[in-house]
């Protein structure tokens, strides 16, 4: 028997899994703007407002679910994942806007050395399937799926402290150059942070453990 | 769209005492409306005056007005019996004639009505209990005692008996305090059903039943309606301050 309250959950699923693609669709763009010839500031923003509004919805049809059926166990961890979940995704979009900001802004890396921009590219490909991991970790409710995050995690968090090492040791970088890098790689690492919080509320929300992929 | 019920200037007396005052209310058509507030306050009162059940009791009286799809129900020349098929009732304790077997039970109503043919009588048991989710469970025991059954399915059963008669309108009276949380659920479940095709007003001293069944709710207080309003509202940022402490227990 389908209960009363499955309705509103699964409502509160889709709204997430739309706000997961549009998250991940910032990240995409913002991510090919660092080394493309091109201007996605705009669309950026746009998606990053519209994700603050399905953020405000869930977060309002969470409070009403708990408000009417006073929900205990694996749904009262769903609800709770929910709404934080919603918050990652508005980090997606926020920091994907951010890195826009430098690409457009700032100047961004693409007159960068060589290694800048390859390094950029690097990452930003491991953050980008962070992000599709935990999106596909959420809509499968698939926690051995969302424990891969933290390897991935880990090679991140090197190649972001790497980075910063040898931008050090290099004395010749533009001090343009060093300012949109470091934002950006810097924006990339709190992305794949945020990838990763997604996927411990997963393994909270289907087996209740509060673990830390990071 | 018009509301179902539309209730003006209602006032309710048993004897000299009045016990509902002045009451205003629309009631949407297709959807739940939660009646709440303490014991005594005059919910079952207000129920009964939605179908004319109030003025049975010959101490009882009545004045104002409920309007059942823009037709004053007190208004001249209404017939009673008439408004209660099309606003039918459902009780606090499952009541099927005990004497009647199931199928008897589903198509008394009909049967009052002079209803013989057995082919149509059939459809109309089919119907109805497939309405309330219990044909599967009683279909092979049609000749069996409504008392046999359990208790959430006798009160499926009287749900069904009430819908037999193609009511517009149900009004159920506390339906599951008799029922263990597994038929309650069950009836629940069955509301939001029935809701999708009859308005539906429910009594209940429940509040967190009010919360999950309703669309609506209103609060009744010493005979006053308090406030009424999407139930989303009401349990979330309730306007006057008598509700706020009612629903949250911080009462008396
Ligand atoms: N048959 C009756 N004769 C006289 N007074 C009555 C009768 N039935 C109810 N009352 C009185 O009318 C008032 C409203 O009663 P009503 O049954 O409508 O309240 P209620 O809100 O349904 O209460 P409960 O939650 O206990 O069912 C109460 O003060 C009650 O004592
Ligand atoms: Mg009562």
């Amino acid at each position: 028997m389908s209960r009363i309250i499955d309705s509103g959950l699964e409502e509160l699923s889709a709204v997430l899994y739309k706000m997961g693609e549009l998250a991940y669709h910032t990240v995409l763009i913002a991510i090919r703007e660092c080394v493309e010839s091109r201007d996605s500031y705009n669309e950026i923003r746009e998606i990053s407002d519209t994700l603050i509004l399905m953020a405000d919805y869930v977060e309002d049809k969470a409070f009403e679910l708990i408000a009417r059926f006073q929900p205990v166990a694996s749904d009262l961890r769903t609800i709770k994942s929910y709404m934080k979940i919603a918050y990652d995704f508005v980090r997606f979009g926020r920091y994907a806007l951010d890195v826009s900001h430098a690409n457009q802004k700032l100047g961004g890396i693409r007159n960068c050395d060589k290694w800048i921009i390859s390094h950029v590219k690097d990452m930003g490909e491991k953050v980008l399937s962070m992000v599709r991991l935990s999106i596909d970790s959420l809509k499968s409710r698939d926690p051995q799926l969302a424990e891969k995050v933290a390897q991935i995690e880990n090679e991140v968090d090197k190649m972001y402290f790497d980075f910063l090492d040898e931008l050090i040791e290099r004395v010749d970088t533009t001090i343009k150059c060093a300012v949109s890098s470091v934002l950006i790689i810097r924006y990339l690492e709190r992305i794949a942070d945020h990838s990763a919080y997604v996927c411990e509320s997963i393994i909270y929300i289907t087996t209740g453990k509060r673990v830390i992929l990071r | 769209m018009a509301p179902k019920l539309e209730v003006e200037d209602l006032n309710a007396w048993f004897g000299t005492k009045q016990v509902l005052k002045n009451i205003n209310i629309k009631i949407e058509e297709n959807a739940v409306t939660a009646i709440i507030g303490p014991s005594g306050c005059g919910k079952t009162t207000f129920l009964r005056c939605l179908n004319r059940m109030h003025e049975i009791n010959p101490d009882a009286r009545v004045s104002g007005k409920v309007l059942f799809n823009g037709l004053n129900i007190y208004g001249n020349g209404v017939d009673p019996v008439m408004i209660r098929k099309k606003i039918g009732m459902v009780f606090q304790k499952p009541n099927p004639f005990p004497m009647m077997s199931i199928y008897d039970n589903v198509v008394a109503g009909l049967k009052l009505n002079g209803v013989r043919d057995k082919k149509s009588l059939d459809a109309v048991v089919r119907r109805s209990l497939e309405l309330v989710n219990l044909w599967d469970e009683v279909k092979d025991d049609l000749n069996k005692s409504g008392a046999s059954l359990s208790g959430g399915q006798q009160q499926r059963l009287c749900i069904a008996r009430a819908l037999a008669v193609e009511p517009e309108v149900l009004l159920m009276d506390e339906p599951c305090s008799a029922l263990d949380p597994i038929s309650t659920a069950k009836i629940e479940v069955l509301i939001r059903k029935l809701a999708k095709t009859y308005t539906i007003v429910i009594v209940t001293h429940n509040m967190q039943q009010a919360a999950r069944v309703s669309d609506y709710t209103a609060f009744f207080y010493l005979g006053e309606l308090i406030e009424y309003g999407p139930t989303k509202q009401i349990f979330e940022n309730p306007k006057h301050e008598l509700t706020e402490k009612y629903i949250t227990g911080k009462f008396g």
